[in-house]
C-alpha cells in the first residue's frame, strides 16, 4: 500500500507537471481554480487522477501478473502464495493480497468507512435543514454534501453485501477454495480503494452541483469538483465489472462436489443475481461519464442542446444503469436476511423456489423500467404507460421475497438475536419503501411526487431501511467467522434501536414534507415544512448516534470480544464447518454435499 | 391395520376448520385485522392532512391515488406483519439456539399461487387506475385544448418567467383564470429545471431548446407555488414564486393593466 501510494502520487505528479507546461496552472494565486480555460483545468485534473489510479495499481503490484505474462514467465507456486499473503499476518491486509479472506476484510473495513464519510454528510445535511433558513453550511456547500454523500452512499451500498459476505463468506459456502481469478478479486478491490481519495478529492476542487445524479448539461457547466466524480465513476465501473465477473464465474466454476443449482444458499444466489445484474448496468453510467468527460474537455457536445446533444440522452444512460442499480444494492442484503432468518426460527426457508423466482423476476424487470424516472422529463410521454405497466409488475416478484420471509417466520420461534431484528426491521422498512413505490411508479401521482422530498423517503426506506438492514444483519450473523470474535450484544441492540426507531422518524417526516410538497435537495424551505424537517432532522441524529454505537462494538468486539465457537448460530451451510482463523485454502478435504442447506424443521410434512 | 388410512385423513373443510381454531392462527387474524385497520386509517386521514390544497382535477386525482393504494394495500401490509408480530411475540431468548426445530414446511403451493394472484391483481388494479386516470387527463386535456389558455414558461438559473402569447405580456408572477384549462409550454434558458406548480398537481421538467408541456385546469381560487423540482445549481432552493387563480374579470383587469405598463409586468 506503501509504494502503491507513492508510485500512485508519483505518476499524478508527472503527469499533473507535463500537463501544467502544456495548458498553464490550472491554479489561480488565490487558491481558486483558474476557470477561463475549464477546458485546460478539466484535461489535466482527468488525467492527474487517473494517472494517480494507475499509478497506484502500478505500484501495489498489480499488474505483476499480465507483466509476467509479457516476459513468458508465469508466477511460480511460491511466488502466488506469497501473493495470497501465506504467513504474513497482519500486512497482508495492507498489500495486493489474493486471498479471498483478505479481500473481503479490506472491503469490509472500506465499506464501513465510506459509510462514515457518507453518513457524516448526512448528519450535515439534516443540521442545515433543521430549521427553515438556517445556513449551517451555504448553498454551494450543501449542494456539494447532497451529491457526495448520495454517491458515495450508493458506492458503499452497493458493495456493502457483496463486497465484505461475497468475498469472504461465499466461497466458502460453495465449498471452494478460493475465488476463481484471484488476483482479480484483489484487483477489484484496489482499483475501487484508488476511487476514494479520488471523490474526496472533490471536496478541495470546489465540490460538485448537480446531486449524484450528475444531470447534463449542469454537469458540463459544474466546475473543477466534477471531474472527481467523474473518474471516480470510471474507475468504480471498472471495479465493479471485475467483480462481478469473478463472482459470477466463482458461483458457476467452483462450487463443492454435490451442491446441485437446488442446494445453493439462497446468498449466494442472491449475491450472484446482483453482480450478474451489475455487469450490463454500469457500463452505461460510465459511458455516459465518459461522454460528460469529453463535453467538458474537448467540446462533443453530446448533452448540449445548443450544438444538438440532449440532456434526455444523459438520462436515460444514467437511468438504464440507475433502476437496475438499486436491485443490485437491494437483493444480495434481502437473500442475506433469507440466509439468516431460517438459521434462526429453525425451520426450512419457505419456497426456496419462490425467493429465486422473486430475485430473477426482479432481475429481468429491472431492465426494463428506467423511465419511470423520466416520466416527467417530457422525454417521451407516450412511453409512460408501458414504463408504468413494467414497473409496477416488479411488485410481483418483490411479493414473493415477503412471501419467503413471513413463510419461513410462520409459525416459528425465532431465536431473538441481532440477525434475527434485522429481518423484522427489514419486513416493516421494506413494505413502507415498497408501498410508497407503488404510488411513485403510477404515472398521475408522479405528477406531484416527482422530484419531491417523498422520493427521497421513499428510497431511503429502500435502500437504507432494506438494503443496509440487511448488510447489517449479515455483519452481525458472519461477524463470529470473519474475526472469531462474537459481535457484543448490548451494543448491536442499544445500536438497533437508535438506528430503526430514528430512521423511521426521519423518513416519517420525510414524507410529511414530501406530501406537503417540498422539493428534493433544496438548501432551504418555506415555514410551511419547518415541523415536519425537525421532526426528520431528530431523527436522523438518533441514526446517527445508534451507528457510532454500532462501530462501538463492532471495534470492540473485533479486538476483544467473546471468542466465538466454530459454528455459534447451529447454521448448517459449509462456512460454519471450517475454523477460525480460516486456513488458507479453507478446506482440509474438499468438502461434498449431500442436501440443501435448510433442512431444519421436525419430520417436514 | 385393519381400517383404511383415509378414514383418518380429514377432509379440505375440516382441516380449513381445525386451522382456523389454532390459536395462533385465531391470534394472527386479530393482530391482521389491527395492522389492516392502522394502514386504512393512515391512507385516509394522513394525506388529505398533509398535502396542500387541491386546486385542480389533476390534484385531486393524485391524492386520491395515495389515498386509496395505501388502503387497497392495507391487507396484504397487515397479513406480512401480522405474521411477523406473531412470530416476534413467540421468541426464543437466550444465549442457546432453540431447543427444538420449527415445524419442517419446505413450501406450500397453493398459498405461493394465492400470493402471487392477490399481489398480480393488485399489481393490475394499480396499472388499470393509473391508465385510466392518464386516459382522463388526456381526454379533458383534448376537449378543452381549442379553448386553452397558453402560457411559456422559461425557468432560468434561478427563477421562472411567464409569456401568455395570446395575451401579448409577461410575467414573473404566474397568474391564471379559474375554470380555463391552462396549457404550459415549458422550456429553459440553461440547464435542467422541473416546472411545478404544486396545487395544482402537475409537473414538467424544462429542458434547453425543447418545450415540454402540462396541462391543468385550476378549479379553485386562491394562491399556489411555483417551485422547480430539478436541482440545478446553487440557488434551486429559491427558485420559487407564486401563482394565483383569480376570477376571469380579475384576470382581465390584470392583463390590461399589464398592458398599459408596456406589456411586462413583474
Amino acid at each position: 500500500m506503501g509504494t502503491g501510494a507513492v508510485v500512485g502520487v508519483l505518476f499524478a505528479a508527472i503527469t499533473y507537471y507535463m500537463l501544467r507546461r502544456h495548458f498553464g496552472s490550472p491554479w489561480r494565486v488565490n487558491h481558486r481554480m483558474d476557470m477561463t480555460n475549464p477546458h485546460f483545468v478539466n484535461v489535466t485534473l482527468l488525467c492527474t487522477m487517473f494517472a494517480w489510479s494507475f499509478g497506484f495499481l502500478v505500484g501495489i503490484g498489480a499488474l505483476i501478473g499480465p507483466f509476467r505474462w509479457l516476459i513468458g514467465k508465469d508466477l511460480t507456486a511460491e511466488e502466488q502464495l506469497y501473493l495470497a499473503g501465506d504467513g504474513q499476518g497482519l500486512k497482508r491486509y495492507f498489500k495486493y493480497c489474493t486471498d479471498h479472506k483478505v479481500v473481503g476484510i479490506q472491503y469490509l473495513v472500506g465499506v464501513m468507512t465510506l459509510l462514515g464519510v457518507g453518513g457524516t454528510m448526512a448528519m450535515m445535511i439534516r443540521t442545515n435543514l433543521v430549521t427553515p433558513g438556517s445556513h449551517f453550511v451555504n448553498s454551494t456547500i450543501y449542494n456539494s454534501l447532497v451529491g457526495l454523500h448520495g454517491i458515495t452512499m450508493i458506492i458503499a451500498l452497493i458493495i456493502v453485501s457483496t463486497g465484505p459476505f461475497g468475498n469472504y463468506i461465499m466461497p466458502i459456502m460453495i465449498g471452494a477454495a478460493d475465488m476463481a481469478f484471484p488476483r482479480l478479486n484483489a484487483l477489484s478491490w484496489w482499483v475501487l480503494f484508488t476511487a476514494i481519495p479520488v471523490l474526496c478529492s472533490a471536496w478541495f476542487l470546489g465540490g460538485i452541483p448537480t446531486g449524484w445524479t450528475a444531470y447534463a448539461p449542469l454537469s458540463v457547466q459544474a466546475g473543477p469538483g466534477m471531474n472527481a466524480f467523474i473518474a471516480t465513476i470510471i474507475i468504480f465501473a471498472l471495479s465493479t465489472a471485475v467483480a462481478g465477473a469473478n463472482i459470477t464465474t466463482t458461483v458457476v466454476a467452483m462450487r463443492a462436489k454435490g451442491m446441485k443449482w437446488n442446494r445453493v444458499p439462497i446468498f449466494v444466489i442472491g449475491a450472484t443475481i446482483s453482480v450478474a445484474l451489475a455487469i450490463p448496468a454500469f457500463p452505461t453510467f460510465m459511458v455516459a461519464m465518459i461522454q460528460t468527460g469529453l463535453d467538458r474537455t474537448i467540446s462533443t457536445g453530446f448533452f448540449d442542446a445548443n450544438v444538438g446533444g440532449s440532456g434526455w440522452l444523459y438520462a436515460n444512460l444514467f437511468w438504464i444503469m440507475g433502476h437496475p442499480e438499486v436491485y443490485v444494492i437491494l437483493i444480495p442484503g434481502v437473500a442475506a436476511l433469507m440466509e439468516i432468518a431460517p438459521v434462526f426460527v429453525r425451520k426450512p426457508l419457505f419456497s426456496y423456489g419462490a425467493a429465486i423466482a422473486g430475485f430473477a423476476g426482479i432481475a429481468g424487470l429491472s431492465v426494463l423500467v428506467w423511465a419511470h424516472h423520466m416520466y416527467m422529463a417530457g422525454w417521451m410521454p407516450n412511453l409512460n404507460g408501458p414504463f408504468m405497466i413494467t414497473t409496477e409488475f416488479i411488485s410481483v416478484p418483490t411479493g414473493l421475497l415477503f412471501l419467503v420471509l413471513v413463510g419461513t417466520l410462520w409459525r416459528g420461534k425465532p431465536w431473538m438475536k441481532m440477525p434475527m431484528l434485522s429481518v423484522y426491521a427489514f419486513i416493516w422498512d421494506f413494505l413502507i419503501g415498497g408501498i410508497t413505490g407503488i404510488y411513485l411508479s403510477d404515472v398521475p401521482a408522479d405528477n406531484y411526487l416527482h422530484g419531491s422530498m417523498f422520493v427521497t423517503a421513499h428510497f431511503h426506506y429502500t435502500l437504507m431501511g432494506a438494503a443496509l438492514t440487511g448488510a447489517i444483519g449479515a455483519l452481525a450473523f458472519w461477524f463470529p467467522k470473519m474475526t472469531g470474535r462474537m459481535l457484543n450484544d448490548r451494543g448491536s441492540y442499544i445500536s438497533f434501536w437508535l438506528v430503526q426507531i430514528g430512521f423511521n422518524v426521519l423518513f416519517l417526516g420525510m414524507f410529511m414534507a414530501g406530501a406537503a410538497g417540498q422539493p428534493r435537495r433544496v438548501a432551504d424551505y418555506a415555514f410551511a415544512f419547518a415541523h415536519a424537517n425537525l421532526i426528520s432532522t431528530i431523527g436522523a441524529y438518533s441514526v446517527g448516534v445508534g451507528m457510532l454505537v454500532l462501530l462501538w462494538a463492532v471495534v470492540h468486539s473485533w479486538r476483544s470480544g467473546v471468542v466465538a465457537p466454530m459454528n455459534p448460530w447451529g447454521s448448517k451451510t459449509l462456512e460454519w464447518t471450517v475454523p477460525y482463523p480460516v486456513p488458507l485454502v479453507n478446506f482440509a478435504e474438499p468438502p461434498v454435499v449431500t442436501s440443501d442447506p435448510y433442512n431444519y424443521g421436525r419430520s417436514s410434512k | 391395520m385393519a381400517h383404511h388410512d383415509d378414514d383418518l385423513l380429514p377432509t379440505p373443510g375440516q382441516r380449513v376448520g381445525t386451522f382456523l381454531k389454532r390459536k395462533d392462527v385465531s391470534q394472527t387474524f386479530v393482530l391482521g385485522a389491527f395492522f389492516t385497520a392502522v394502514f386504512v386509517v393512515l391512507g385516509l386521514w394522513v394525506y388529505p392532512h398533509w398535502m396542500p390544497n387541491v386546486m385542480s382535477k389533476e390534484m385531486q386525482g393524485n391524492e386520491d391515488i395515495m389515498i386509496w393504494f395505501t388502503v387497497i394495500s392495507a391487507p396484504i401490509a397487515g397479513v406480512v406483519l401480522a405474521i411477523a408480530m406473531e412470530s416476534f411475540i413467540n421468541m426464543h431468548r437466550g444465549d442457546t439456539p432453540p431447543p427444538e426445530d420449527g415445524p419442517g414446511i419446505k413450501t406450500h403451493g397453493p398459498v405461493v399461487i394465492i400470493w402471487s394472484a392477490v399481489t398480480t391483481l393488485f399489481c393490475i388494479l394499480a396499472i388499470v387506475w393509473g391508465i385510466t386516470e392518464m386516459n382522463t387527463w388526456s381526454a379533458d386535456a383534448l376537449a378543452g385544448s381549442n379553448k386553452a389558455l397558453v402560457v411559456e414558461v422559461t425557468g432560468s438559473q434561478w427563477n421562472w418567467s411567464f409569456n401568455y402569447p395570446a395575451q401579448g405580456i409577461s410575467s414573473h408572477e404566474l397568474n391564471l383564470p379559474i375554470n380555463q384549462p391552462v396549457e404550459f409550454r415549458v422550456v429553459s434558458a440553461d440547464v435542467n429545471h422541473s416546472f411545478w406548480p404544486v396545487q395544482l398537481g402537475v409537473k414538467v421538467d424544462a429542458n434547453r431548446l425543447a418545450t415540454t408541456v402540462a396541462r391543468t385546469t385550476p378549479d379553485k381560487l386562491g394562491v399556489f407555488d411555483v417551485k422547480c423540482a430539478e436541482l440545478c445549481g446553487i440557488n434551486h432552493a429559491y427558485m420559487e414564486t407564486v401563482g394565483h387563480v383569480e376570477s376571469v374579470a380579475d384576470f382581465n383587469s390584470w392583463v390590461s393593466q399589464a398592458k398599459a405598463t408596456g406589456g411586462t409586468q413583474q
